[in-house]
C-alpha cells in the first residue's frame, strides 16, 4: 500500500501538488487529469527527482522519501518515463540487465527471470537486437521490460501509451493488466488515454492544477461532474 | 542472424589478435632502433588514448588532462624506482594505481559538470601539473623526496624480460594490450551497462537503481589507471622524463587525435597514437619542420568533426565490411 499524506510541491510560484492525502491499495491505479495537472510531479515525487516541500509518502511501512533515487530503484520502485529511455548501443537483453545488475535480489536467477520478463512483453526472439534498430513499441516494451525483471514492489508508468497505434496499445494493455498477478507489482499509471485507464485500472485519482479532486473506482470518478469539468471538458452555458 | 553475428565477433576477435601478434613478432625485427623508440613511445600513447577515448564514448565526457595524468604516473614510477627495489611490473601496478586515486579525486569536483565546463576544469587541471613538474622536476636518483640529482643519474630499471629496446618495444605492446583488455571487459560488463544507461538519461540510469556518481567516478577512475600505466611504461622507456614535455596543450593534442582516429573502438586509440608520435617522427626523417604536423592534425580533426564522427577507425571499419559484401 502506498500512504501519500499532505504532499505539497511548488515550483516558485506555481503550485504543481498541493496537499494530497491519498491511500493506493489497489492493484492498478490511474492517474488521469489535463496537461499541468500535476501527474508527472507525482511520479517525479515517488521516484525521487522531485523534493517535496512537506509530506511523507509511506509504502509498506518504509518512508519512501528518505531514500536516494537509486536507492529506491533497488528497493523495488521501478518507472518508465514519458520520452522512451533505452540506450541505444546496448541490446535489448543489456537494457534489462541494468535493473539486473542493481536491483536483483539476492539468488535471483537472473538469467531465467530475464527470459521469464522477455517472453511476457513479446521480445523473447530479439534479446540480442540493438535497441537503436527497434520500433517504438518494442522501445516501450524493452523499457517495460526492464521494470519488471527484478521483482519491483511499485511500478510508476508515466504515460506508456503515447506514440503507439490502436493494436500495440491493446498490447500494452494486456502487458499492464498482468503484472499484478505475474510479478506481483503494484502499478500507477498515468495516461490520457481513459479507454486504457479505464480496462485496466480498477481505481483511478485525479488531478487538477495539483488537487486531488477525484478518487475511487474508475467508472465512479469517470461520470463525476467535477472530472468531466475539469479535465473532459463541459458546455459552457451562456 | 546469431551465427552471422557470432562470426562477425569472431573475426573481429580475430582480426586483433592478428593484429597484436604482427605488432610484437614481426615490428621489432623489421624497423631499426631509432624507429623501435618511435613506436614505443606510439604504443604507450595508445593506452591513455584509450582512457580518453573511454570516458568520451561511454559517458560523453571530455577529458583535457590525460598527459598530465601521464606525467604523474612517470612521476610515481620513476620515484619507485629510486626508492625501492621491487621488480618493475609491481612498481607500475602501484604508480598506475596511485595514479588513478589522484585522477578519481580531480573528478570529483567536476562531477556534476559536463561539456564545456568540464573540459576547462580538466585543461586547469593540466595546466596545474604542468606548473608542478616544472618546480618539482622528476626524480633522477637524486637525494630526498624529490629525488632530483642534477649530476650523475641512477639508472632506471627496465623489466629483467625486457632490458633490450627491442624486447621493451614487445613488453609494451603485451602490457598495453593487457590494459585495452581490461577496459573492453569493463565495457561489455555491468560498468558498461550502467555507463550507456548514464549517456542516455542520468535520470533514467537512477530510475534503473544506477549509482550514477559511483560510476562516473569509476570510468575516471579507469581512464587515470590507464594514463598511470602509460606514464609508467613511458618512464621505463625513456628512462628519464623531462618536465617539459607534460605540458597542458599536448592534453589538448592527444585528446583531438583520439577523436581523428575515431573513439569507442581499439584502432581508434592505435591510430592516435600512431598519428601523436610517429608522424612528427617521418616529418622530422624527410626534413618537414615536424610541427608542420599540428596543421596536418586540425585539417583532420575539422574532417573527422564534419564527415566521419566515428574516425579514422570508424571509415576502415565500414570499408572492410562494404569490402566483405562485395566479396560474398
Amino acid at each position: 500500500m502506498i500512504r501519500i499524506s499532505d504532499l505539497s510541491v511548488h515550483f516558485g510560484g506555481v503550485v504543481a501538488l498541493d496537499n494530497i492525502t491519498v491511500d493506493i491499495k489497489d492493484d492498478i491505479v490511474g492517474v488521469i487529469g489535463p496537461n499541468g495537472a500535476g501527474k508527472t510531479t507525482l511520479v517525479n515525487v515517488l521516484s525521487g527527482f522531485v523534493l517535496p516541500d512537506s509530506g511523507t509518502v509511506d509504502v509498506e511501512g518504509v518512508d519512501l522519501l528518505s531514500l536516494a533515487p537509486h536507492m529506491r530503484a533497488r528497493w523495488g520502485l521501478a518507472r518508465s518515463f514519458q520520452k522512451v529511455q533505452t540506450a541505444d548501443n546496448l541490446t535489448v537483453a543489456d537494457n534489462i540487465w541494468v535493473s539486473l545488475d542493481t536491483s536483483a535480489s539476492p539468488g535471483m536467477k537472473k538469467h531465467a527471470a530475464l527470459n521469464r520478463v522477455l517472453d511476457y512483453v513479446g521480445l523473447a526472439d530479439m534479446a540480442d537486437v540493438p535497441a537503436y534498430k527497434l520500433n517504438p513499441c518494442q522501445r516501450r516494451m524493452t523499457e517495460l521490460a526492464r521494470c519488471l525483471v527484478a521483482s519491483p514492489r511499485i511500478v510508476l508508468l508515466d504515460e506508456p501509451g503515447g506514440g503507439l497505434s490502436e493494436i500495440e496499445v491493446d498490447k500494452l494493455r494486456q502487458v499492464i493488466g498482468n503484472i499484478k498477478t505475474i510479478f506481483g507489482a503494484q502499478v500507477l499509471l498515468i495516461d490520457h488515454d481513459v479507454e486504457l485507464i479505464k480496462s485496466v485500472c480498477s481505481k483511478t485519482m485525479v488531478l487538477d492544477f495539483g488537487e486531488l479532486i477525484a478518487f475511487g473506482p474508475t467508472e465512479t470518478v469517470l461520470q463525476d461532474e467535477n472530472v468531466k469539468a475539469a479535465y473532459l471538458g463541459t458546455e459552457i452555458k451562456v | 542472424m546469431d551465427v552471422i553475428s557470432h562470426f562477425r565477433q569472431e573475426s573481429r576477435t580475430y582480426a586483433a589478435l592478428g593484429f597484436v601478434a604482427i605488432c610484437v613478432i614481426v615490428l621489432p625485427v623489421v624497423i631499426d632502433s631509432i624507429w623501435v623508440k618511435v613506436l614505443t613511445s606510439a604504443v604507450i600513447f595508445t593506452l591513455a588514448a584509450y582512457g580518453i577515448s573511454l570516458l568520451y564514448s561511454q559517458l560523453g565526457l571530455v577529458n583535457l588532462s590525460q598527459v598530465a595524468l601521464i606525467g604523474v604516473g612517470g612521476w610515481i614510477m620513476l620515484r619507485l624506482n629510486y626508492a625501492v627495489q621491487f621488480p618493475f611490473e609491481l612498481n607500475l601496478l602501484v604508480s598506475a594505481v596511485i595514479t588513478a586515486f589522484i585522477g578519481m579525486i580531480l573528478a570529483l569536483p567536476a562531477m556534476r559538470m559536463k561539456g564545456l565546463y568540464l573540459a576547462l576544469i580538466t585543461l586547469m587541471v593540466a595546466g596545474g601539473f604542468q606548473i608542478i613538474f616544472s618546480a618539482i622536476q622528476f626524480p633522477n636518483g637524486g637525494a630526498g623526496f624529490l629525488g632530483v640529482a642534477l649530476q650523475s643519474p641512477g639508472e632506471m630499471r627496465r623489466p629483467l624480460i625486457a632490458e633490450s629496446d627491442t624486447a621493451y618495444l614487445r613488453y609494451s605492446i603485451i602490457v598495453v594490450v593487457l590494459g585495452v583488455m581490461l577496459a573492453a571487459a569493463h565495457n561489455r560488463g555491468r560498468p558498461g551497462r550502467a555507463w550507456a544507461m548514464i549517456r542516455k538519461s542520468e535520470a533514467n540510469a537512477m530510475a534503473a537503481g544506477v549509482n550514477v556518481t559511483l560510476y562516473k567516478l569509476w570510468c575516471f577512475t579507469l581512464s587515470g589507471f590507464l594514463a598511470g600505466v602509460s606514464g609508467g611504461l613511458l618512464a621505463g622507456a625513456l628512462k628519464i622524463l623531462d618536465a617539459k614535455s607534460f605540458p597542458a596543450g599536448e592534453s589538448i593534442l592527444l585528446f583531438a587525435l583520439t577523436i581523428v582516429g575515431g573513439v569507442g573502438h581499439w584502432m581508434g586509440a592505435v591510430i592516435a597514437g600512431f598519428l601523436y608520435r610517429v608522424v612528427p617522427a617521418i616529418f622530422n626523417t624527410i626534413g618537414i619542420d615536424a610541427d608542420l604536423s599540428l596543421v596536418i592534425f586540425g585539417a583532420a580533426l575539422l574532417h573527422a568533426i564534419m564527415t566521419a564522427p566515428n574516425g579514422i577507425a570508424g571509415q576502415l571499419s565500414s570499408l572492410f565490411q562494404s569490402l566483405g559484401r562485395q566479396n560474398k
